[in-house]
């Protein structure tokens, strides 16, 4: 995988010190799945979070506090059984989360999770048409603000203008599309400010898949079937 | 008030640094109590005032704290000190903690046995300076930002605002935090690649 296409240091920034949506967090962590290049940054930033809590001005605990701890885990090291530890970093599994993907290779697992447990591939996603040429599945967040979506978009067909407000990223699992800003391909991210213009377009035979996140509610206002104009001659 | 406030210090250099991921390793090892007593005493006090950041209220704070402890000490055989030094990886326990506690969820993280994962083939010239050593040199260039870009800087890990409520929060316009960060950003690594 070429990746030309990062989300913007801001972005990755905010994954790190884990105050964006749950939607954003999904996409990034997604690509970061398939992107060396963003982790190496995300561990970055996670080691200025570190920096941060190294300066922070402390608090007191409360008086014995270390002997309540102690004691709970007193309790518990009695009771260990070492065969239950979990995996070392290297091969590890978020406590309390089951995979269900192992079986499907090219879907990242943070993705994987918020599909349901019969979808193999993106092929098999119950996909509903949002008009000619686009279909889209949305995807249950715990919470409420932000929203993600898969859509898939059929050759030569633009994404339909879904005039948002805030953040909003995009990311490629399919196909390829073009837009102002240049060509994107699997695995890239379109990381776009508020009020940012762009109209992608599905730009080769094949159709194209992306996963699209935002912090504010999409507005579908703008999903008028006269926006969906097929777009020929690419 | 049942917490005053003190101000200590952090690893002012890589030695004491390297202090706190030996006593993590020697409570994996060994159950180290001593060791964990350390390790306490140093980050219970900081966990608690970055929950309190979050959370606003020193019960809550002080009880988030001790379990972000006692996580320390069970999960102590996953931290890998060739990857993470100590307080990197003990602010990824605090911050998963405060998002499983304050927003109901798990942080969404990649699955480093993921059959999808694509490793790195062309790793950086590796390592000249160990995880320590790098998380000290973080923590001295942050020292050296503008206040204004520190500020920045510490309101984006430190509280649950988004850019635009540091820029209300501070009073400033949204496009001033942005750049600010930009600032702070690119001179941490401009100083890290001086001081490397
Ligand atoms: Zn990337």
């Amino acid at each position: 995988m070429n990746i030309k296409h990062h989300p913007t240091d801001q972005t990755l920034m905010d994954y790190a010190s884990g105050t964006m949506s749950q939607a954003m967090e999904l996409l990034v962590a997604t690509h970061m799945t398939v992107c060396p290049h963003c982790r190496d940054k995300v561990a970055e930033f996670e080691t200025m979070g570190g920096a941060v809590l190294e300066n922070v001005t402390r608090m007191e605990m409360a008086d014995h506090s270390l002997d309540h701890v102690m004691a709970m885990l007193e309790r518990e090291t009695a009771n260990e059984n070492p065969a239950v530890q979990e995996l070392p970093m290297t091969r590890r599994i978020a406590v309390g989360e089951s995979i269900t993907g192992s079986a499907m290779p090219s879907i990242p697992t943070p993705l994987v999770k918020f599909l349901p447990d019969n979808v193999l591939s993106l092929e098999d996603v119950p996909w509903k048409t949002l008009a000619p040429g686009v279909k889209h599945f949305q995807l249950k967040s715990v919470e409420s603000k932000g929203t993600v979506r898969l859509m898939k978009i059929a050759p030569g067909v633009s994404i339909p203008d879904h005039g948002h407000h805030g953040h909003e990223m995009t990311l490629l699992l399919k196909g390829s599309y073009i837009d102002d800003i240049g060509r994107f391909r699997a695995g890239d991210v379109a990381d776009l400010d508020d009020d940012v213009d762009h109209q992608p377009i599905a730009d080769t035979a094949e159709e194209c898949i992306c996963l699209i996140a935002t912090d504010a509610p999409m507005k579908f206002s703008g999903f008028l079937p006269k926006l969906l104009q097929p777009f020929f001659g690419i | 008030m049942s917490g005053t406030v003190t101000k200590r210090p952090g690893p002012a250099d890589p030695a004491e640094a390297k202090k706190c991921a030996d006593w993590i390793v020697s409570v994996a090892a060994i159950r180290d109590r001593e060791a964990f007593a350390c390790l306490f005493a140093h980050f219970a006090p900081r966990v608690k005032a970055y929950m309190f950041r979050f959370g606003g209220n020193s019960e809550t704070a002080e009880e988030l704290a001790q379990e972000a402890m006692m996580q320390v000490w069970r999960k102590a055989h996953l931290f890998d000190p060739s990857k993470a030094a100590a307080s990197t990886w003990i602010f990824t326990i605090a911050r998963n903690l405060r998002i499983d506690r304050f927003r109901q969820r798990k942080h969404i993280e990649v699955d480093d046995s993921d059959t999808a994962l694509i490793v790195d083939t062309d790793p950086l010239a590796d390592e000249v300076v160990s995880r320590d050593e790098h998380a000290v040199l973080v923590k001295a260039a942050m020292e050296e930002l503008p206040t204004d870009q520190k500020i920045v800087v510490e309101l984006s890990f430190f509280e649950d605002c988004s850019h635009s409520e540091i820029a209300e929060r501070l009073d400033i316009p949204l496009g001033t935090v942005k750049s600010r960060l930009r600032l702070a950003l690119g001179k941490m690594r401009g100083g890290l690649e001086d001081l490397a």
